[in-house]
């Protein structure tokens, strides 16, 4: 249980920096005029990208979620 | 199983739908550029141009181009040379005065063929001339005969000089926000139905679409400052829009603010009925009528409703509609995913760790 939740914590952090970290790496290696390269395609590429990120996070919001009432009914029984 | 979430996947059939055609179907050809971009009255002017998505080799045989000057004047190219499908030289020969009494006047560059139809930039070139004479330009600039532009019947989406490809954004940016206030307006009708009956199932729901509409809120800003700084140059230019859009998004977090306040659900889930309605009420002005009023670099603002006209043509809107109805039923799903949890914390544990 313990070590469970300690990896979950790891994880966390890690899943946390790769989130915040790809938006600036984005930034430093994509300078506008590769986004504006044809046809400002990637412009499109990065609000897909950035839809998916959303996604990531809703997903991991709701097993966070999902995960402390588990721990709470049991606690419970 | 099936009969109880059928809507769920409907929901994604019709967004892969909506990335398959929004992301393949071509844009029609347009104009990218040309250079030199500035001439002067009486030079002959050979203009380099760059097209997209064009076929000036198949279509060199028909190919014309024009200068339009204020939608009076049209100068067809005397000479035009095709050095591949995507560029080629035009030279016109510009009259020694323009009929305008301007020192600076800009021309919209129009090509046509039998491949491509009619393409136009508008401000291609801007002229310069240094006596002013507009008498003597009106008769030397030929006036306007409509000429015979090829109708080409494509399936394709229209391209715009300044979105280009981004046009494609309004199957993923702006059906986020139609899906935004579609789940607002779930919220309000369970805050509405928890103010009638005192069920708390109905203030779970509000809440719910509330985190739902405010999750689809902020993917809406993250994309559009997206696009923004590729089209704008700024992330964030302060533009009326952008500004409405943070107001009314602040508004609705003071939700959650509101709702960690007290201790006693029904204290808690009556007041932020209450305030759900109240926020509701003044996101309508803030993103829909405001940016209206006022000037705003954001497509379909300032005056003119998005959805009309040249902003959104059929083909678009065979991929636009979906879309919304699509990004719709997603944030459906997932705030169904959000209110089953809260029921069973309810259910299970009794309200008191249940925001």
């Amino acid at each position: 249980m313990a070590l469970k939740s300690e990896g979950m914590r790891y994880l966390t952090v890690i899943f946390f920096w790769l989130l915040c970290s790809t938006p600036v790496l984005l930034a430093q290696q994509t300078d506008p005029d590769f986004m504006r390269s044809m046809g400002k395609m990637y412009v499109v590429v990065g609000v897909i990208a950035a839809i998916f990120l959303g996604l990531i996070v809703f997903l991991f919001t709701i097993e966070k979620r999902l995960t402390k009432l588990e721990n709470q009914i049991k606690e419970h029984e | 199983m099936i009969q109880k979430n059928w809507w769920k996947g409907l929901g994604v059939v019709i967004l892969i739908y909506v990335f398959v055609s929004g992301l393949l179907v071509p844009l029609k050809p347009g104009i990218t550029g040309v250079s030199p971009g500035s001439a002067k009255t009486g030079d002959v002017l050979s203009v380099a141009v760059e097209g997209y998505n064009s076929f000036f080799l198949k279509g060199a045989a028909t190919q014309k181009a024009w200068l339009k000057l204020n939608n009076e004047y049209l100068l067809e190219a005397q000479e035009l040379e095709v050095l591949d499908d995507r560029h080629l030289n035009a030279v016109f020969t510009i009259p020694a005065f323009l009929p305008v009494s301007g020192k600076v006047q800009d021309v919209a560059l129009i090509l046509d063929n039998a491949i491509d139809g009619p393409s136009v930039l508008p401000s291609a070139v801007f002229i310069t001339q240094d006596s002013i004479q507009p008498e003597r330009g009106q008769r030397e600039w030929p006036v306007v005969t409509p000429p015979d532009l090829h109708v080409i019947r494509s399936f394709a989406f229209p391209f715009r000089n300044i979105l280009a490809e981004s046009i494609r954004n309004t199957y993923f940016h702006v059906p986020l926000w139609f899906a935004m206030i579609f789940l607002f307006l779930a919220s309000i009708v369970h805050s509405i139905k928890y103010l009638r009956s005192g069920d708390p199932r109905a203030d779970h729901r509000a809440s719910a679409f509330t985190s739902g509409g405010i999750f689809y809120g902020l993917l809406g800003v993250v994309t559009g400052a997206i696009w923004a700084k590729n089209t704008w140059g700024a992330y964030w230019s302060w533009d009326v829009k952008q500004n409405m859009t943070a107001i009314a998004l602040l508004i609705y977090f003071a939700y959650f603010i509101l709702r960690g306040l007290f201790e006693d659900p029904e204290q808690r889930a009556r007041i932020s009925a209450v305030y759900n309605i109240f926020a509701f009420s003044l996101l309508i002005p803030l993103i829909y009528i405001i940016p209206r009023l006022t000037d705003s670099l954001h497509p379909g603002a300032g005056g003119n409703p998005a959805l009309g006209g040249e902003d959104l043509d059929n083909t678009m809107r065979m991929v636009f509609y979906p879309a919304i109805i699509g990004w719709t039923l997603l944030g459906f799903w997932m705030v169904n995913l959000l209110y089953r949890i809260k029921d069973l914390d309810f259910k299970y544990l009794n309200a008191k760790s249940n925001r």
